[in-house]
């Protein structure tokens, strides 16, 4: 599988990441295959966060046992120093490793929030003594929300390693600034910051629960994806193309291998055929920006 | 509104800041948010359809009917940091083989999709057209469809189409002129050849496009002879629900400039 260099950490990324969430619906042997296979396809950057139920837990056998096949994301959504340090040393825990190589500031959506974790006080600045002692190697920063409020964290943050959003074609048909993480995208690259796709295959926003309750969705996913092979391929090269470190995979177990395939076949696809897509899926709802990981 | 992504790249090389444009062929008003999105000082919208009009006024101007938007993003207006469109946008509802526009008076003209549904004889009229308004160093877009490569399952949707037109109007409706024929024709009117470039391979013919199609073709087939026409429209709903939706074909840019 081709491999990117993330931003200036040194780690060559595979073009997929694998998001682990999806061991969150399996059961540990389900998971161990889970992450056996998604090792035989090559991908060596995985990501995970306490948020995602027992992801870390279930990972942790199989992440011990390949650990230096793997680059390990993890993630907080806490703000302040304290908060960052407890929950980091719960992940360390969980996942029973001794080190995590990108630790990030999880889905930030708030002027705010930057404001708290840039203070004296805040998590970044737990997150640098963490790495002052060697327990995280790299700082990443992930949101689903405002691209503005990204692109100032880009310019505040000086120590940021990735940043991670959302990047589809519905998304990049939209001309309004809150649609903008192309322009993410190139300030990173600017800055050398690794880049990570989330959402890629977001085929719109699922029905209200009134009308589908969660538990009758038949994809353990924020978002309602897109599930044929030819359009999972199609949304990964586009994703790809747009000049992303990696696109991460999506929630649901059953899309991972989907995934894994197009990524794996990956070799570029032509503006021509970029724009194509925009153009056929540009009246499409998209549940980007929408907040959904609540 | 949001500028298709094929508008702004076959406009991204061109001179549009300032500049007098005229869209011919309004349709949906894709080109007139572009060139108004790009800066153009004055954007003449020609189409000789009502509707079209309506809706080039309601999508992109600020005045219209109420600001509506039929792309449902909420985002009715485009006009960015340029200034009020209204006073920059003036949609005419005219026939493009005799433009209301003085000699010599736009600086850039776009054909956005427009040759495709102009047969040889109007198309011929209206490059004199544009050579007539089109002051001295004055640049022309032209975005068009190749013609559809053999096994492609709208051509016998088109085709359909074409018949009914035939039979109505005495003319085809769709044309699909190869990039190389518009690229001889308009350096024939005097244009200088500047670059082509590929804007969507495949072409999206998505469903909403393929059924609008399809309704053109069954109401200028109800203008046929009863049983031919019949036979059309039945035809023409049956390939409909058959396609679907289909990815085929090439849309290309082309870019001209008049010599000084």
């Amino acid at each position: 599988m081709e491999t990117r260099p993330l931003g200036d950490t040194g780690h060559e990324s595979t073009v997929m990441t694998f998001g682990a969430i999806a061991l969150n619906w399996l059961e540990q042997e389900g998971a161990n295959q889970l992450v056996e296979h998604v090792l035989d396809y090559g991908v060596n950057h995985f990501d995970v966060a306490p948020e995602y139920g027992d992801a870390e837990l279930k990972l942790g056998p199989k992440l011990r046992q390949h650990r230096e096949e793997i680059f390990l994301g993890c993630k907080t959504q806490e703000r302040t120093y304290e908060g960052a340090w407890r929950k980091l040393e719960r992940s360390l825990n969980r996942l029973g490793v001794d080190k995590i190589d990108l630790y990030q500031v999880h889905g930030l959506e708030y002027d705010e929030e930057l404001d708290s974790i840039t203070g004296d006080d805040g998590a970044l600045a737990a997150f640098r003594e963490a790495k002052e002692q060697g327990l995280i190697d790299h700082i990443g920063l992930t949101s689903h929300g405002d691209p503005g409020l990204i692109l100032d964290a880009l310019d505040r943050v000086d120590d940021l390693n990735s940043v991670m959003f959302p990047l589809n074609p519905v998304v990049a048909g939209k001309d309004g600034d809150e649609y903008d993480y192309e322009a993410v995208l190139a300030r990173a690259e600017e800055k050398d910051v690794g880049t990570l796709g989330i959402k890629a295959f977001a085929g719109g926003s699922w029905p209200p629960t009134d009308e589908l309750p969660e538990a009758d969705r038949p994809f353990a996913n924020w978002y309602r994806p897109v599930t044929a092979p030819d359009e999972i391929r199609e949304r990964f090269d586009f994703a790809a193309a747009r000049g992303l470190t990696s696109v991460i995979s999506a929630g649901d177990p059953k899309l991972v291998t989907m995934i894994l395939e197009a990524a794996a076949e990956y070799d570029g696809m032509e503006e021509a055929a970029q724009r194509s897509l925009i153009e056929r899926v540009r009246h499409d709802d998209s549940p980007v920006p929408e907040q959904l990981h609540h | 509104m949001d500028v298709p992504k094929t508008v702004a790249t076959a406009l991204g090389d061109r001179p549009v800041a300032g500049k007098r444009c005229l869209e011919a062929g309004a349709g949906a008003g894709n080109a007139t948010a572009g060139l108004l999105a790009n800066g153009a000082e004055r954007v003449y919208a020609v189409t000789t359809d009502r509707e079209h009009a309506r809706t080039t006024r309601r999508r992109v101007g600020d005045g219209g009917d109420g600001g509506g938007d039929t792309d449902g993003d909420g985002n009715g207006d485009s006009d960015g940091d340029n200034g009020a469109v209204g006073d920059r946008l003036a949609v005419l509802e005219a026939d493009l083989r005799s433009v209301p526009l003085a000699d010599y008076s736009v600086d850039l003209i776009t054909a956005h999709g427009l040759c495709n549904v102009l047969e040889p004889a109007t198309l011929s009229a209206i490059a004199e057209e544009f050579a007539r308004v089109a002051a001295p160093g004055a640049h022309l877009v032209v975005d068009d469809y190749d013609p559809l490569p053999d096994g492609a399952a709208v051509r016998g949707l088109f085709a359909v189409e074409n018949a009914a037109s035939e039979l109505s109007l005495g003319r085809p409706a769709l044309t699909f002129y190869p990039a190389a024929f518009l690229r001889r024709f308009f350096a024939g009117h005097g244009w200088e050849f500047e670059r082509e470039r590929t804007l969507l391979e495949p072409v999206p013919w998505t469903e909403s496009h393929v059924s609008a199609h399809a309704d053109r073709a069954v109401s200028m087939a109800a203008e046929g002879p009863e049983e031919t026409g019949d036979a059309l429209a039945a035809e023409a709903r049956r390939l409909a629900s058959e396609i679907g939706s289909e990815s085929t074909g090439r849309m290309y840019g082309l870019a001209f400039r008049l010599p000084d």
